[in-house]
């Protein structure tokens, strides 16, 4: 058995390598920039560390043929390929002299941006909580969110997804409060140790708030609270509470 | 009736949030509305031609067009996805191979997102290896499956040469996150940290070596305690 999974795995992953070398080394049609400052230095890797090993000078050309982080890979006239820093890079110019703008990981990026991604640690109705989430700005303040979690308690284990509405009260604030309203569905499976224990369903609706703090780049905390009405099929209704701290990022 | 009331209440304030939305604004464009109008109203400032009789007359206008330049999209390449292969040691039933899917997102130079899941398989304990027929957990309950999300902090970059013409960018990470292990009939709630070693051959290629240990509460054998389930990997991942 575990040798025809290793057999599994390792044919696998030939396979993956197999298709993604045409993929990669596909021709591209890339982006041309030109040297506007007095010289752009080439570092040997992505990172701030890495050494210079070669300058571009004032005019010249570069192709951009991908970015990795903060830093854009790019190849000379020459055919010399290196790495070149986000802050170099932003004063390079297009072919028709205006300057070349990117989006930039920083302050006014965290005010406003498009996607969020992020994952907590918490708690779940008294339970330890796994959870991560992604969300959808539509503006810098009203962006729609859905998170999916995993609570794992000594008397129940369960999953649960919500989406929801988030409203940043003050979005350009460092620390910055919001507001988190929506619907969602927790799957609790409680332990079999105990009485009735049978796996079920139910519908939730959450009401919370939260706060975000800018750290650095893209980079950001959360901490977070959600009341959870857990819409029972029995008479009481349920209510749970979500607290949950974790780090998140934007783009 | 009083969750009516309070889904009633939820739905009003849901109604209401994208409207906030926009009266933040609304002093800002109220303002803009009466500065265009202002300027509407205004009589539109008058260019009085130079009469100066030094000025050379204009003989020819230039007429350049300006290029359009299309900007093609730079390709991102932050996400980095592969399988890995390894030892896991479980806390009393022995050490047995593991093998996993990882995905990543470089978020900066220095921080990482990662998710990963992976699959072993528990062995005999001593007890049962000693005590002949006894049975602690069934076949499936034996099977060992984990996840996790971890964030994770490329400590020591650097570059590994190959000869004097191959150099390859490198780095040492640690790493550590949440998540949870399928183990034994239970879900438990699972804290992993650990270091691993990243080379990367070519842009889109990279090769990891990984230990990490996977810490969580059991009490599959009378008292409750904490067991370290130590785990090491090679691995492939490729940049997309």
């Amino acid at each position: 058995m575990t040798a025809r999974l290793r057999q599994a795995a390792l044919a696998s992953l030939v396979l993956l390598g197999l298709l993604l070398t045409p993929a990669v080394s596909g021709a591209r049609e890339y982006l041309q920039l030109f040297v506007a400052q007095p010289y752009l230095e080439l570092h040997t890797g992505p990172g701030r560390g890495y050494p210079v090993f070669h300058v571009v000078p004032r005019d010249a050309s570069v192709d951009v043929l991908f970015r990795r982080t903060d830093w854009f890979k790019v190849r000379t006239e020459h055919g010399v390929e290196g790495w070149a820093s986000q802050r170099d890079m932003l004063q390079m110019v297009l072919a028709d002299g205006s300057p070349f703008r990117f989006s930039v990981g920083d302050r006014a990026g965290f005010n406003s941006h498009r996607y969020e991604m992020g994952l907590f640690a918490g708690a779940y109705g008294g339970a330890n909580y796994v959870s991560g989430y992604a969300s959808l700005s539509f503006n810098s303040q009203l962006a729609l969110e859905a998170a999916l979690g995993q609570f794992l308690g000594r008397f129940s284990n369960g999953v649960t997804g919500d989406v929801g509405l988030t409203h940043v009260i003050v979005p350009e604030a460092r620390w910055s409060p919001f507001l988190t309203l929506g619907v969602g569905e927790v799957h609790i499976e409680p332990k079999a140790t105990l009485v009735q224990a049978t796996n079920r369903t139910e519908q939730t609706a959450y009401v919370g708030g939260g706060v975000r703090y800018y750290l650095t780049r893209r980079i950001f905390v959360r901490g977070e609270y959600k009341a959870h009405y857990v819409f029972t099929k029995r008479n009481q209704n349920q209510e749970a509470d979500e607290w949950k701290l974790g780090f998140a990022f934007f783009y | 009736m009083e969750t009516g009331i309070r889904i009633l209440l939820l739905t009003a304030l849901l109604a209401a949030l994208p409207g906030c939305a926009s009266v933040r604004d609304w002093y800002q464009q109220r303002a803009e509305r009466r500065a265009a109008a202002q300027a509407q109203s205004a009589p539109p400032p008058v260019s009085e031609p130079s009469q100066d009789e030094n000025a050379p007359p204009r003989v020819i206008e230039p007429e350049v067009a300006r290029r359009k330049i299309k900007v093609p999209r730079i390709r991102s390449s932050n996400v980095e996805m592969g399988l890995d292969y390894g030892v896991l040691s479980i806390e009393d039933f022995g050490t047995h191979p593991v093998y996993g899917l990882t995905a990543a997102y470089h978020i900066t130079e220095d921080f990482f997102f990662q998710a990963e899941a992976g699959r072993s398989r528990g062995g005999r304990t001593s007890f049962e290896t000693l005590s002949g027929n006894i049975q602690l957990l069934t076949e499936s309950e034996r099977r060992f499956t984990y996840y996790d999300l971890s964030l994770g902090y490329n400590f020591l970059p650097g570059e590994a040469f190959l000869g004097r013409g191959i150099a390859m960018t490198n780095a040492f990470y640690l790493i550590g996150g949440i998540g949870g292990t399928d183990f034994a009939g239970d879900t438990k709630f699972t804290v992993n940290f650990g270091a691993g070693y990243r080379l990367v051959p070519a842009d889109w290629l990279a090769l990891h070596v990984t230990v990490q240990d996977r810490v969580f509460q059991s009490s599959l054998l009378g008292a409750t305690k904490l067991t370290n389930n130590l785990e090491a990997r090679i691995g492939t991942t490729v940049f997309f």
